[in-house]
């Protein structure tokens, strides 16, 4: 499982300042930090960066490649400034992200190819959002074709099938994890990503871990390649390196329908499983689900 | 192989209400399958209505409406019961019009003595509903909730932000609570845990979606009301497993298709048929949708939905 931290935001209230200011020590202190917590790509997100965006990913991406040898992932809509962090980047890049929008997806491709790097394949069409499951094979056949026709590989694509929030649509949670299951097939040889922490988007900021482990476990069991996720949450760290082979089995038997009695169970197996049953759409969720 | 009609598994049940305490008591609730479907389960308790009536005299109402009342609407004792007495209302719902702090903003005290009067008048069970402000329903229901404690009214709306304030009197004097969200099933789910965590008994809480009439997202209303009853009917969700109430009528005669009068725009029809059948079709996908209780406004427009009622229940 290849994690992605998700830290290093222009949304964050110190680092988004710093980045305006051009101050290096906060962005380099915090690639440090996620490098130290154990992810394996930093994520170097600038948001849609509309002015001077080129600018800015350069300088980012000469600011924390110096200090970690980790992968990079550049993360910005403005294509001019994808552009120039690539140029800059010395060693491995992703690309966060492609999307089959008719306006992005033919430099998108370009730029994979002429700098060698990954990328990430969003499923975001013309019409915005998959609606379902087979919109996402769709997408993914039709993004496939079209990356393998500008050369480049699928062992470079990384699918990104897009969660949402719980709170928002409980279909497209469960499409997105049927998706997962479909993907080997549909493109066998790519790889997967999802942004994890989206699941609990409006969920109560406290409780929002257990949403998001939980929904890695489920995509993990389906071969989830990747997910961009918080490098600080211990316990995914721990989940997603195998040490806790006890929450994975609970949440692979609620998913088999063999839930066991959550009454009986300690706290944090009853948190693990009321979240599973949640997210498979059996329980509708509610911000207090953990209580109930 | 004979062909075999596929049937709903069905593995909950509504909670049956009791709304008011006389004689005339009604009991809602109560399904234990999909509304109307009464070749899976059944519907103990048929859905009610309950007739509106304004504590003030109603502006910028279209004429078909202030039709049926002639008279009574300076009156909210008179207005209520005419309603009962001549149009057969099983419930009054008393709108606080007048505590509108954007309008006359009538204060506590006063708006409080006059739903007294009213409970006082009538022996139906009573609604009280207030302006979904949420400080000045705290002040307006609580001192209500106060003043007629021997009454089992049914108070709404509680909106998350108000909850604790009004949920809290309406537990110290026995009242029933109407728990409303803003389109979302989620959040419906979220308030009746918090009304539970509060001490509100589950006999004593009806559910209130939010409605709109036909043309104004009736359908997003339809389709939150049609989850919450999978969820409490196939799913087991206990917490919203509770009746659920509609404030339909002041969302249909206030558009524009309602009011707009047939000279100024011939090609709408005679507009007091096109009122009564926008509340009537409203309220009915309410129904098939789900709703227990209609609060509903024009006799003949209450007259045709009891129709479908009898109708779509008839053995």
């Amino acid at each position: 499982m290849m994690l992605i931290g998700e830290n290093l935001n222009v949304i964050s209230q110190t680092l988004g300042p710093a980045l305006k200011e051009r101050n290096a020590a906060p962005i380099q202190e915090m690639a440090r930090a996620e490098t130290k917590a154990g992810i394996d790509l930093i994520d170097l997100n600038i948001g849609p960066a509309r002015k001077g965006g080129d600018e800015l990913m350069s300088w980012v991406v000469n600011t924390v490649q110096g200090v970690t040898d980790k992968m990079l992932s550049l993360d910005t809509t403005n294509q001019d400034a994808m552009e120039a962090g690539l140029k800059t980047r010395k060693g491995p890049a992703l690309i966060n992200s492609v999307s089959l929008q008719t306006s992005r997806v033919d430099r998108g491709l370009a730029l994979a190819g002429r700098f060698n790097a990954d990328l990430i394949g969003l499923l975001w069409s013309n019409d915005g959002m998959p609606r379902d499951v087979n919109e996402r094979a769709m997408h993914t056949v039709d993004f496939v074709y079209k990356a393998n026709a500008a050369g480049i590989p699928n062992e470079r694509i990384w699918i990104d099938p897009i969660a949402s929030p719980v709170s928002v649509e409980i279909n497209q949670v469960k499409a997105c994890v049927e998706f997962m299951a479909m993907l080997a097939e549909i493109a066998p040889g790519c790889k997967s990503t999802v942004g994890l922490s989206n699941i609990s988007n409006g969920a109560p900021t406290e409780l929002r871990p257990w949403l998001n482990r939980t929904y890695m476990i489920m995509l993990m069991r389906h071969g989830l390649y990747s997910a961009i996720v918080d490098a600080f949450d211990k316990d995914l760290m721990a989940i997603a390196r195998g040490q806790r082979p006890d929450i994975v089995e609970l949440v692979h038997k609620v998913m088999d329908g063999q839930t066991p009695d959550i009454a009986s169970l300690p706290r944090e197996m009853a948190n693990y499983a009321k979240t599973t049953r949640v997210l498979l759409g059996e329980s509708l969720y509610s911000h207090s689900w953990l209580e109930v | 192989m004979p062909f075999e009609i596929p049937k709903t598994a069905y593995s909950g049940k509504i909670k049956e209400i009791k709304l008011g305490k006389t004689a005339k008591a009604v009991t809602v609730g109560g399904e234990t399958a999909y509304p109307f479907y009464l070749f899976e389960g059944q519907m103990p308790d048929l859905p009610r209505i309950a007739m509106e009536v304004y504590d003030m005299p109603p502006e910028e109402w279209p004429e078909a409406a202030m039709e049926p009342f002639a008279g009574v609407t300076g009156d909210p004792v008179a207005w209520a019961q005419k309603c009962i007495k001549d149009y057969g209302a099983e419930i009054i719902c008393l709108q606080l019009l007048s505590t509108d702090p954007n309008g006359q903003n009538r204060g506590a005290a006063e708006a409080a003595q006059v739903v007294k009067k009213v409970a006082d008048a009538i022996d139906v069970p009573l609604i009280v509903w207030g302006t979904a402000n949420h400080d000045k329903d705290t002040e307006v229901l609580r001192t209500v909730a106060e003043l007629c404690q021997d009454k089992s009214l049914i108070l709404g709306p509680l909106e998350e932000a108000d909850h604790k304030k009004i949920g809290a009197a309406a537990i110290g004097y026995k009242h029933t609570v109407v728990a409303s969200t803003p389109i979302d099933i989620n959040l419906a789910k979220q308030l009746n845990i918090l009304l539970g965590n509060l001490g509100v008994q589950d006999s004593m809480l009806v559910m209130d979606p939010t409605v709109s009439s036909i043309g104004y997202g009736i359908e997003y209303c339809y389709s939150v009301m049609e989850r919450m009853r999978m969820a409490a009917l196939t799913q087991q969700d206990a917490k919203l497993q509770f009746p659920i109430i509609c404030n339909i009528a002041k969302e249909t005669w206030k558009t524009k298709e309602a009011k707009i009068l047939e000279k100024d725009d011939p090609k709408m029809g005679d507009a007091k048929k096109r009122g009564i059948l926008l509340e009537a079709m409203s309220a009915m996908v309410l129904l098939l949708a789900g709703a227990d209780v209609l609060i509903m406004r024009h006799p003949e427009a209450i007259k045709l939905v009891r129709e479908m009622i009898t109708d779509l229940a008839a053995k």
